[in-house]
């Protein structure tokens, strides 16, 4: 009973892949500057409640895309008349999107090559 | 706290404050909403953790993987008790030893005096090197010269030391060593007062009032730092000087003193041979270099204008005494005496400290070899060179920091050892304690051999045959490894012997100096410093003291002799009591001058109680006094020099340079002995009676047994005919030869303990090493056995290979030391090519010590169980 409870819990949350944190950042971030609740609520909304960015791994993730010049921060009120940091994209980091996109496309496809091979569709 | 940390803090309270509020909006309870926000966080020190890896990046992965490996190998350090003792505590020895000696060099080398402006305070001297004299000081006429003349010193201090018999303070008389200085002399040193005054020109002079500085030392250690002592009146031998204020604490130089007063108190300062007599020396002096004058403007100034002085005077300056100035600054002055003998104890402390990390260098060597195994699972697990010598160095730097910290635990008393041993030399050494530098050294001294014994071990390198390394359970030599560890055994054995040989020769001559004959009779004649300066008047009144005294003292019991003169042999400075004689009969060859004698006023019966025997002709009687016939005694050397034909008796002699000569006649000769140097040299000595020339000042006393038995009573004696006369330093000749011997005794105890330590830590190592090197072979021997090798043959195998070992060092320690004494003994001067029994003391001390050392690892190696051994593979 227990262990099947435990199961559907697994299957509803997604352990996100290594690496894809960064980019997941990066696109949220394209609609424009947003801070970091607003990012790990908007990653978690738009990937209907699967996704739940920890808080331990958004804010270094964060620092360290800020650190590489990706993201630039400054500090705003939100809507709520909350002070924030807001996090917006720089040039470099919209070039860094773009290829960390065609990166994953990549991926998504040579892993679909092997899980789907052709052969199998024969069997 | 960062301003990134603080910045992070306020993000993640803006992110809170948001969950919050949204969780409220949805309708939660404010409190509930708090607290899921908080739990849907999770914890804030994590985020910083993760943060401070983000912002340092590289740093912040070095330094966590290093403490992870020191975790690790503090762990497997402490399953290795015996191993990591023996480190510590040989890496404890050489860093306290270093840290100690490097403490006593800084205070008495480095660290800069309280004079103002040191180094434009320049000490001048005169020396004689004709007459073997390196300082001849100045008398009054000459400092007048050179005051008058030289431009480039701004102003001169001079100073001379005075024995003074000093009542006052409401204590017993006491005789004080008094510096007599000029006015200006405090000026010129650059001293301050830390209460009153100091002198000053207007002390100067006949005329002035008697006026007294106590030294710091003085004040503290007797007066307990009684500030009511500005303004009492003392007296002062004959006279007495108001006490105006307390010298701060200084360098007691050139003299340790307790009272610096004014010429006044002087009267001897005041009299016509002082103040005429050019040949008159008895004062030291400084000067302070002109605003402007280089140092070398000065010297070449001084030496010109004492050269011109020595040629208008030319009765004051013997052509053979080569008289010359020379002129130091001061630092450099008082830290000369002392350099050598400090930066031979720093080289000998350098070299324990090689030995020492060879040492350890032999055992974490072999450690690793033990290791091998283990360092090769890991490399075959993916671990990196570097990760692996990482591995290493956090090995050797918990090793090292132990062993620094407990070192400079160690350096704390040693230090004060030290100090009181570098004292003798320079007494800049007792300021010497444990600070801040001392813990930057041994800190130091830590980094430098932990990164060394990192880089020590072979790792196991991927491209070779890992499969090996994994395969063997039991520790396996290669023959790299083999090499280093006799390599480092052989620096040990080497470095060892030098500070041995160098501790023997040490040895040797204290010996040497210890034993050496010196004519008299050293157990049962106590000397005692009967100071005239307390009876106040001198002449007839204190030979006359010293008559009554000799006479009452003569009839206590136990006592077979009394006798009076002037000098202790080897304690008292006996340089004034220098003439040259002219000779009835002799006459000095071309180009040679008359003989320079010692002059020496001694009692009747003098040479009965100091056991000289008298050879030729009578000794001195009571009838020998100012209204009879002048006489003198000659020594035996002076009587063959100069009358080879044995017919020095009934000559005459008289002062040569004295004006009218008054002839005494030579009515004895007595053996030669010299109270100027403990290993005697042949001496001309004049001895006259002192009831015809002299003043008496110390009491010779044979006893018939124990000679200190005797002082209580011998000072009863004296003070019933005088109560304020002062009887000091009672010692039999053995204990003043003693005292003397000192320096070279605690010379020779120190180079020993480093020599001691060195052997130590050097036999350790050999045994370590043979030890090291059987258990790796057992395999080996178990063939050897199993093949007909008997177990005394496996024995005298490791005997050999431990005598190898040694004799390479001795050959390489003796070729090192050869080199080290020949460079040394051109830069020192005084450095010796220690002699040959000293060398081969320390090599048969060394090897007998090894082959005791390898004699454990050796019958190991000969008991190994010949079926255990082969299948242990």
């Amino acid at each position: 009973m227990s262990t099947t409870m435990a199961k559907a819990a697994d299957l509803q949350r997604l352990e996100l892949l290594q690496g894809t944190l960064d980019m997941l950042i990066l696109r949220t971030l394209q609609w424009g500057p947003q801070h970091g609740h607003g990012i790990g609520q908007a990653i978690r909304a738009q990937s209907d409640d699967l996704l739940k960015v920890e808080t331990g791994s958004l804010y270094p993730a964060l620092h360290r895309l800020e650190k590489r010049g990706w993201l630039k921060s400054e500090w705003g009120l939100s809507d709520a008349n909350q002070r924030a940091k807001y996090y917006r994209l720089t040039a470099a980091g919209k070039a860094q999107l773009l290829r960390e996109r065609d990166r994953w496309s990549q991926l998504v496809h040579a892993i679909g090559r092997i899980m789907n091979p052709a052969p199998a569709r024969e069997e | 706290m960062r301003p990134d940390e603080r910045d992070l803090d306020e993000e993640i309270g803006g992110h809170l404050a948001l969950a919050i509020k949204e969780r409220i909006d949805r309708g939660e309870d404010p409190r509930a909403a708090r607290l899921g926000a908080l739990e849907e966080f999770g914890y804030v020190g994590a985020i910083h953790d993760s943060m401070r890896r983000v912002w340092y990046g590289r740093w912040y992965d070095a330094a966590e993987a290093l403490a992870r490996d020191i975790r690790f190998a503090l762990r497997s350090l402490v399953r290795a008790k015996g191993l990591t003792s023996t480190v510590v505590v040989t890496l404890a020895l050489g860093i306290g030893a270093n840290a100690a000696i490097f403490s006593v060099v800084r205070s008495v080398l480095l660290r800069p005096l309280v004079n103002r402006d040191a180094d434009r305070l320049i000490y001048i001297r005169q020396t004689a090197q004709g007459i073997g004299t390196e300082n001849l000081t100045f008398s009054m006429p000459e400092i007048n010269d050179l005051k008058s003349r030289v431009r480039t010193i701004a102003a001169f201090g001079d100073f001379s030391t005075v024995d003074f018999t000093l009542i006052g303070f409401g204590r017993e008389p006491r005789v004080v060593t008094a510096g007599v200085v000029n006015g200006s002399f405090f000026e010129v040193m650059g001293l301050r007062p830390v209460l009153g005054r100091l002198l000053s020109p207007a002390d100067d002079g006949p005329g002035a009032a008697g006026a007294a500085v106590l030294t710091h030392r003085f004040w503290t250690a007797v007066l307990d730092r009684d500030p009511t002592v500005i303004g009492r009146t003392i007296r002062l031998g004959p006279g007495t000087a108001t006490v105006v204020g307390v010298l701060e604490p200084s360098v007691p130089y050139p003299a340790e003193t307790q009272i610096i007063a004014n010429v006044v108190t002087s009267p001897h300062h005041l009299g016509a041979t002082m103040v005429t007599d050019r040949r008159h020396r008895m004062t030291e002096l400084f000067g302070r270099l002109a605003p402007g004058a280089t140092l070398e403007a000065a010297r070449a100034e001084l030496i010109s204008v004492h050269a011109s002085m020595v040629r208008e005077h030319p009765e004051a300056y013997s052509a053979r005494a080569q008289v010359q100035l020379q002129v130091t600054t001061f630092p450099d002055q008082i830290a000369s005496p002392a350099r050598t003998v400090l930066l031979l104890l720093l080289a000998a402390a350098g070299v324990v400290f090689v030995i020492a990390c060879s040492n350890v260098a032999n055992l974490i060597l072999a450690r690793s070899v033990r290791r091998e195994a283990e360092l090769a699972v890991r490399a075959a697990l993916g671990a990196g060179q570097g990760a692996l010598r990482r591995t290493l160095l956090a090995e050797s730097l918990v090793l090292c920091a132990a062993g620094a910290m407990l070192g400079l635990m160690l350096a704390e008393p040693l230090v004060t050892v030290a100090a009181r041993y570098a004292a003798r030399f320079s007494v800049r050494a007792l300021e010497a304690t444990v600070d801040s530098s001392v813990l930057w050294l041994g800190a130091g001294l830590a980094l430098v051999a932990s990164v060394l014994l990192a880089y020590v071990p072979r790792l196991p390198s991927s491209d070779r045959s890992v499969g090996l390394g994994l395969a063997g359970g039991s520790p396996r030599m290669t023959p790299g490894t083999n090499r280093r560890l006799r390599i480092f055994a052989t620096t040990q054995i080497a470095c060892s012997f030098v500070l041995l040989a160098g501790a023997g020769m040490l040895v040797a001559t204290l010996n040497a100096l210890q034993t050496a004959n010196t004519g008299y009779d050293m157990r049962q004649v106590l000397a005692i410093d009967v100071p005239p300066s307390a009876t106040g008047v001198g002449g007839a009144a204190t030979l006359d003291f010293f008559q009554e005294a000799t006479r009452r003292i003569g009839e206590l019991p136990r006592v077979q002799g009394v006798a009076a003169g002037m000098v202790v042999p080897w304690r008292d400075p006996s340089s004034g009591l220098k003439f040259q004689f002219a000779f009835e009969g002799y006459q000095p060859a071309d180009g040679e001058e008359n003989p320079t004698c010692r002059f020496r006023p001694v009692s009747p019966r003098f040479f009965a109680v100091l056991g000289v025997p008298i050879l030729a002709g009578r000794d001195f009687t009571d009838e020998d006094r100012n209204d009879t016939e002048l006489v003198a005694i000659v020594s035996q050397s002076l009587a063959q020099r100069l009358f080879p034909n044995g017919d020095a008796v009934n000559r005459r002699l008289w002062f040569a340079n004295g004006g009218k000569p008054r002839p005494r006649r030579i009515v004895g000769i007595v053996a030669d002995v010299d109270d100027e140097n403990v290993v005697q040299e042949p001496s001309l000595t004049v001895y006259d009676p002192l009831r015809q020339m002299g003043l008496p000042s110390r009491l010779f006393v044979r006893a018939a047994g124990d000679p200190y038995a005797l002082v209580p009573s011998v000072t009863r004696t004296i003070r019933a005919i005088s109560a304020d006369q002062g009887v000091e330093r009672p010692t039999t000749l053995e204990d003043v030869r003693a005292e003397v011997l000192t320096p070279e005794r605690l010379n020779a105890f120190v180079f020993s303990a480093f020599g001691g330590i060195a052997l130590l830590i050097a036999v350790v190592g050999v045994a370590g090493v043979l030890a090291f090197s059987v258990s790796a072979r057992r395999r080996e021997f178990g063939i050897r056995l199993a093949i007909g090798s008997t177990p005394s043959q496996l024995l005298t195998r490791v005997l050999e290979e431990g005598a190898v070992i040694v004799m390479a060092g001795i050959t390489a320690g003796a070729v090192f030391g050869y080199v080290l004494a020949r460079v040394a003994s051109t830069y020192l001067g005084t450095a010796r090519v220690p002699g040959v029994l000293p060398a081969v003391g320390a090599a048969a001390v060394l090897a007998g010590a090894a082959v005791i050392a390898s004699l454990i690892p050796a019958a190991r190696a000969s008991r190994v169980d010949v079926l255990e051994a082969l299948r242990s593979e």
